[in-house]
């Protein structure tokens, strides 16, 4: 144990002299920082945006005139989605999904104004955050800097020396092992800064931020023992060099872009067009409201007029068009939730077969545990778009009740023949104060964490991998046997 | 010839050289492949939405035609718009998997309908498409990397530097004819599967051509940055690490910091504001007195100026006047958001002078029309057939005409 302690302190002593170490760690420690700040800055930014548009929706909607309750059914509601505090550390898919719809009656308009195509191509050579620091150029610096552990001090025949101190080869190799990891740490520290400040300042939650740097420190190590392995097996320096370079580029460049592919080749997306046709199709085979004759809408009708005991609607107690709307609604709202349904699960099965791509890159399954923990992968944006919807339909059915309740049947029905029936459905601008504000519940850290739990099991499988493959490395550390 | 025969089989037998070569290879086919199945792809969605469209106009034609509403037509009828791929496209697939390449669109204002996203997971799309482009702008450098950072290292580090030099009849061309041959394999490995796609899909000798001039380019470009840092005679490892490092911070990094200093030096949240704008005037429409609505847009459109004044508290020529009314209203809006978005790719195309990965990018999706500047000319002629449409339904809006089904079939095409 004492010769492990001391080769990693030799080691250490080692790579802060050495030039090449010294910048590769300053570049990354000052790209981290910059990313930190500008991600930080960035995050504030927008969500400060979004929530003065919000609340620019907000006071408009409640500022509309005395109206018909049905045109503001049709004037609609704008929602913005709010970033989480941890988008600042990795924004995940916030710039590829639009951050506001506009929700209105009898529609589901799609999110709109997303990042990604109001940039130039430049938004798809990725962004400088720090997950993407951690998880693409904290790798290729271990490499830069570890490759050479056990290959560099074989070549040079220095490893005999060690062994004749009397340090074992797993002790060479466990300490030189141990002195990068150092290095691992070191390049940590900047994340777990910015964190930190993510908690303090934005309100973050412990749990998460602690579990995403936990995520991030195993992702390292494996990267630690997969160089500290390489390098002994090795022939020359050069050589472990280029196998690294080659499994970097392969598990962080290559397959993150070929899993997607996998997945939707397997299971390809169908258009927004096409889903709207479809919808529109099976509401007209359930019923079509502008039919007069349509069976659906008659049944309802002589439900209703049975259940308040009259033979004519007119002699209802409230306006039937009001009711009439509300069931339209409902029927809408209801073929929108399945289609709405159907599309999750897609999604899910989209995310299963990428996530099962992170047992050959530890890259992948790190990102997936970083999206899902820092609340910004497509299980957000899906609680988003079905929290707006659940809002749409409960905004819109308050109002079609409006018109049920504070507007007659007559009035309704002559409002455009007769300029005081007219005057008279436009109800007191009051009622808008009525309509709650919309506001988005994020995930809770447990379900976050449960979400988090496959990703974070593959990690774990390979830093188990990584161990197994350390201790076989050893029998490599003196030379080829 | 000889010589270089007898340099290509030293080459070959290289540890890590025919490797690298045939990856470069295969991934360069792979996407290829990949880009061509997308394209046939798209091509089928474009194709089979057709009839879908077909079966919904004749439903709405259905219940349309009760009575005839030209109102109802033009508010219920979605047209049908879509974007070709190019012939080029398969190599470099750009934004076509984030932005609409099938939009419906109907009379109603525009604005609050050519913005509409299309159905995509944002996760699938994250990390970016896995196309031709790709291979040569990511992966192929890091191959030419490996090729050329021992060039003269690995010659010294064995100890036969001097001796190569002095049996060489001219030490110049022996070096450049080691380099020229790397260079031309690498290049080969890399535009040959590009050729073999363009071949299929039909691409133009010229995009081909161009296609090819851009990829040596590169190459060379990649090539001179190893010969540079090979000059600095250091040991082979050391080259590897300074041509790694460079390579990302010229593919990655520099890229994403200039995304990060282009966006927030043209904010576009013009985008956000122009449709609550747009949705201000288009309902402040129906409190406006209508022989006011109808006054403006006689002044857009003389030919509907003297139809006779509106009775009642509804008549669609008021509603479609106020719904146009709502997207001129925001015109300048919407001029200043594209400004936004073009000179968002204009300084993309400047920092190309500094960055050619950014360089390359840009000039191939520019070519193979999947860039930005290809979904705004797209918006484009959205607008243009939009025009077409009202002014379709405006005679029978305005005249009270009839709406037949022979009408429907009437309605002007979307042109390829």
């Amino acid at each position: 144990m004492s010769s492990l302690r001391l080769v990693a302190r030799n080691e250490w002593q080692l790579m802060r002299r050495s030039r090449v170490a010294q910048i590769a760690i300053a570049l990354l420690l000052v790209l981290a920082g910059i990313a930190a700040i500008t991600s930080i800055a960035h995050r504030n930014a927008n969500d400060d945006l979004r929530a003065r548009f919000q609340a620019q929706a907000n006071s408009e909607f409640d500022g509309q005139p005395a109206r018909h309750p049905h045109r503001m059914v049709h004037y609609g509601h704008f929602v913005f989605r709010p970033l989480p505090p941890l988008a600042a550390f990795d924004p995940g898919v916030d710039a590829f999904t639009g951050s506001t719809i506009f929700l209105e009656g009898h529609r589901q308009n799609s999110a709109n104004f997303g990042d990604v195509r109001q940039s130039s191509l430049l938004a798809r050579f990725g962004q400088l955050t720090p997950a993407f620091v951690l998880q693409a150029l904290a790798p290729l610096v271990l490499i830069f800097v570890g490759f050479g552990l056990i290959a560099r001090e074989r070549e040079a025949g220095t490893l005999r020396l060690l062994t004749a101190s009397g340090a074992s080869p797993g002790a060479i190799l466990g300490g030189k092992a141990l002195a990068l990891s150092g290095v691992a740490a070191l390049m940590l520290i900047p994340a777990g800064l910015a964190l930190l400040w993510m908690m303090a300042a934005e309100g973050a939650g412990a749990v998460a931020a602690g579990s995403l740097l936990l995520g991030y420190a195993t992702y390292l190590a494996v990267w630690v023992a997969a160089i500290a392995g390489v390098s002994a097996i090795a022939s020359t320096p050069r050589a472990a060099l280029i196998a690294l370079l080659a499994m970097w580029a392969v598990a962080t460049v290559l397959l993150p872009r070929v899993a997607p592919e996998a997945a939707l080749s397997v299971d390809p997306l169908t258009t927004k067009l096409e889903t709207d046709i479809a919808i529109q199709r099976e509401l007209r085979e359930i019923g079509d409201s502008h039919d007069p004759d349509d069976p659906h809408f008659e049944e309802f009708k002589t439900s209703v007029l049975q259940e308040y005991g009259v033979d004519r609607i007119e002699d209802l107690p409230f306006n039937y068009n009001g009711l009439l709307a509300m069931e339209g609604e409902t029927l809408t709202s209801s073929l929108f939730d399945q289609y709405a349904a159907r599309e999750t699960a897609q999604e899910k099965r989209h995310a299963a077969i990428v996530t099962s791509f992170g047992v050959i890159s530890p890259t992948i399954a790190l990102n997936r545990l970083s999206i899902t923990l820092a609340g910004t992968g497509m299980d957000g944006h899906r609680r988003f778009l079905e929290q707006a919807e659940a809002y749409r339909f409960a905004i819109v059915q308050q109002l079609n009740q409006l018109q049920a309740e504070a507007v007659t049947f007559a009035d309704d029905s002559t409002r455009n023949s007769d300029p005081v029936a007219g005057r008279r459905v436009r109800i007191d601008p009051e009622h808008w104060h009525e309509v709650p504000d919309f506001t988005y519940r994020g995930a809770t850290t447990g379900e976050r964490l449960q979400a988090a739990a496959a990703p974070a099991l593959i990690l774990l499988f390979w830093l188990l991998v990584a161990g197994l493959f350390l201790r076989e490395a050893r029998n490599y550390v003196l030379g080829a046997h | 010839m000889a010589l270089w025969l007898h340099e290509l089989r030293l080459f070959a037998r290289q540890r890590v050289a025919a490797p690298a070569l045939l990856l470069l290879l295969m991934l360069g086919s792979m996407s290829v492949w990949n880009g061509l199945s997308e394209i046939a792809h798209q091509r089928d969605v474009i194709e089979r939405i057709q009839p879908q469209q077909e079966a919904d106009i004749s439903a709405v034609a259905d219940f349309v035609t009760l009575d005839g509403d030209p109102g109802y037509a033009a508010y219920y009828t979605y047209h049908a718009t879509w974007d070709d791929p190019s012939d080029l496209a398969f190599a470099a697939l750009g934004q076509r998997d984030v932005a609409p390449y099938v939009l419906r669109v109907n009379a109603l204002a525009l604005e609050a309908q050519i913005h509409n996203n299309e159905r995509y997971n944002a996760e699938l799309a994250l990390p970016g498409k896995f196309d031709w482009a790709f291979v040569l702008t990511y992966i192929a450098p890091l191959v030419l990397i490996v090729l050329l950072h021992d060039l003269a290292s690995s010659e010294r580090e064995a100890g036969r530097l001097n001796l190569l030099q002095s049996l060489a009849s001219n030490t110049r061309t022996f070096w450049i004819r080691r380099v020229t041959l790397r260079y031309l394999l690498a290049l080969a490995v890399i535009v040959l599967p590009f050729l073999f796609g363009a071949a299929i899909a039909g691409s133009s000798i010229g995009d081909s051509l161009a296609v090819s001039a851009m990829t040596a380019l590169y190459l060379t470009f990649w090539t001179a940055a190893s010969l540079l840092v090979g000059r600095l005679r250091w040991n082979s490892a050391a080259n590897a690490g300074v041509l790694a490092a460079s390579w990302f911070m010229i593919v990655l990094v520099l890229p994403a910091l200039a995304h990060l200093g282009i966006n927030a030096a043209i904010p576009v949240r013009q985008g956000v504001e122009l449709t609550l704008a747009q949705r201000e005037t288009v309902h402040a429409g129906w409190d406006k007195p209508k022989p006011e609505t109808m006054a403006a847009f006689g002044e857009l459109y003389q030919e509907w100026r003297d139809t006779p004044p509106i009775e009642g508290g509804f008549h669609w020529k008021w509603y479609y006047a106020f719904q146009h009314l709502g997207d001129v209203s925001v015109e300048d809006e919407t001029l200043a958001y594209r400004e936004g978005l073009e000179a968002r790719d204009r300084w993309t195309r400047r920092v190309g002078y500094l960055l050619p990965p950014v360089a390359l990018q840009h000039a191939l999706h520019r070519r193979a029309e999947t860039d930005l500047r290809a979904q705004l000319t797209y918006q484009d002629r959205i607008r243009d057939y939009h025009g077409r449409l009202r002014e379709f339904y405006y005679p029978f809006i305005f005249n009270e005409q009839e709406f037949s089904r022979q009408d429907f079939a009437r309605a002007p095409l979307w042109s390829r």
